[in-house]
């Protein structure tokens, strides 16, 4: 049955790309990745200071999301792990309310793809699904169907 | 606070549903490929003809309310135009179609007529839309479309006050205000804040929400100079094309699929989360203000052991908590009960005006839903206090 791998799209000249799907990141690469390390190092900064709002929303600014751009996008998903992990369960409806609602939105792609790489770096699936679930009881439903939306992937 | 009309019209879903012009009369499409009119009788509403003609499921139905012709758009890629015509048997009046050349090799989704009737447009999967006037020396309907630069099926379109804009949502996550002027129809539009000089096609405007997601419903303020759009990442949008200005609003819950608007500053969505919400605003912002669906009220369906509405009150949702937090599967107190507590049990396909008041706001609305439910709303019935107390319920 090899035509159902034929990449039929290839023999069509309207084809929507991937990349026209979402506005492309202003910042080059390299930009990319130096602000990821800059966040990362002032996420460390915050957290030694024990102030996980504080750090969450350093680690949830302008993320890294498009193409060409892997080492920052991991970069970014191990400083939000990072966050993630060092805070009690007890504290996080309270973080999660003072968040706005674009850094939930932006939290909840990172929990979904933390929970696609299990294992990978310090990812916990059982701190991921005790975020999401208070996530999801602050956000709603509306804010998975966004991650499942936005083109912009983290 | 009146209660909403509840009429149970089928066993499956009410794709879309039109009304004529008193009212007495609605079009639907029970997603088979008739069309059916039914009469209200007092108590409740019977079909009296059925419109054969579609191969393929009626996707979008529109009643010109003043020439009284009735539009049916199908996946069967073809429009047909009825109109009521004496039989030459009987003499009594019956629908019948016309053809519409549609020219698109896909599935016609939606269609609407343009406020004067004497043109309609038809979105279709075909990557475009299909601009349609009456053709007298042949006696059918011809088409112009709108290409480009549509990227992927088109799922709503509506038509400016002025006869000659059209606004369009569309799968390529774009919501975008056209030209669909033609000459032959259209006298020279007065300038408008989408532009002056609008030849056919021209692009007035393309929006899209910030996290993206099909466009499914666009709708243009009653004055025309504001355009909202609903897409599937949960959000409406008001956009004010001077700036232009766009205010996003996203929700807690499911998308909306359908909106409509019911003054200058005030919406009504509905869709996936099975009730009709109003949005409320101006120039200065815009924000949530409640629902129409008073759950609360409901009395007798409304316990406090299931606080949450929509579809997050499933008895499949509940079991599966149950078996999550207690370790069993169908808990003594889940027994039996899928309602919901909307009214609507399903997705709502579609809200549209039902009764203008004298100063041009409309003052109820209709839905129909996929639990083959066609209700009646009073848009001055919001209930601030289910949305609180949905939104109370989130966090449990």
């Amino acid at each position: 049955m090899s035509f159902r791998k034929i990449d039929v799209d290839a023999y069509d000249e309207d084809v929507l790309h991937e990349s026209e799907l979402y506005e492309p990141d202003p910042r080059d690469s390299a930009q990319v990745l130096s602000d990821t390390k800059q966040q990362q190092a002032a996420v460390r900064n915050s957290l030694n200071k024990g102030d996980i709002t504080g750090a969450l929303n350093i680690a949830l600014d302008s993320p890294p999301y498009g193409l060409g751009v892997e080492e920052a996008k991991n970069l970014a998903l191990q400083t939000v792990v990072s966050v993630l992990n060092s805070t009690k369960a007890t504290d996080i409806p309270n973080v999660l309310r003072s968040l706005a609602q674009n850094e939930q939105d932006t939290l909840m792609k990172y929990i979904y793809k933390g929970m696609g790489m299990p294992g990978w770096g310090d990812v916990s699936g059982s701190v991921l699904l005790g975020w999401h679930e208070k996530l999801t009881e602050v956000a709603g439903t509306g804010c998975i169907v966004r991650v499942m939306t936005d083109r912009r992937i983290v | 606070m009146s209660v909403p009309e509840v009429y149970s019209i089928a066993q499956t879903p009410v794709t879309c549903h039109a009304f004529n012009a008193n009212r007495s009369q609605v079009a639907l499409s029970l997603n088979d490929n008739k069309a059916y009119i039914y009469v209200n009788q007092g108590e409740g509403w019977a079909v009296t003809e059925t419109l054969a003609e579609h191969d393929k499921a009626i996707t979008s139905i529109d009643w010109a309310p003043a020439s009284n012709r009735i539009v049916t758009a199908s996946q069967d890629r073809n429009a047909y135009v009825w109109s009521q015509s004496p039989d030459p048997l009987t003499g009594a009046l019956v629908w019948k179609p016309t053809l519409v050349l549609l020219r698109i090799n896909r599935a016609a989704t939606f269609v609407r007529w343009s406020p004067n009737e004497d043109k309609f447009a038809v979105a279709s999967g075909a990557r475009a839309i299909a601009i349609c006037s009456f053709d007298p020396e042949n006696n059918w309907w011809v088409a112009k479309q709108l290409k480009k630069p549509i990227r992927s099926t088109v799922l709503s379109v509506d038509w400016h006050p002025n006869n000659v804009l059209l606004a369009a949502g569309s799968a390529d996550m774009k919501a975008r205000v056209f030209s669909a002027y033609i000459k032959d129809v259209d006298k020279r539009p007065t300038p408008t804040v989408w532009g002056e000089k609008l030849p056919f096609n021209t692009i007035c405007g393309e929006y899209a929400s910030p996290a993206g997601g099909w466009v499914h419903a666009v709708g243009f303020s009653p004055s025309g100079d504001v355009l909202a759009f609903a897409s599937h990442d949960s959000s409406i949008n008001i956009v004010y094309p001077g700036g232009p200005t766009i205010y996003n609003i996203r929700i807690s819950t499911l998308p909306y699929v359908t909106l409509t608007w019911t003054t200058e500053g005030s919406i009504v969505a509905a869709g996936h989360d099975c009730q009709p919400m109003v949005f409320s605003g101006s120039e200065a912002g815009w924000a949530l203000v409640g629902t129409l669906d008073d759950t609360t009220s409901g009395g007798t369906k409304f316990t406090a052991k299931t606080g949450t509405v929509g579809r997050l009150n499933s008895t499949a949702f509940n079991t599966f908590r149950n078996a999550d937090t207690r370790g069993h599967a169908g808990g003594g107190d889940v027994v039996g009960d899928t309602e919901l507590l909307t009214v609507h049990q399903n997705t709502i396909t579609s809200v549209r005006p039902y009764e203008v008041g004298r100063d041009g706001a409309v003052k109820r609305v209709s839905t129909s839903g996929v639990d083959g439910k066609l209700v009646i709303w009073d848009v001055a019935a919001v209930s601030v206090g289910g949305v609180a107390g949905r939104l109370g319920a989130m966090r449990i």
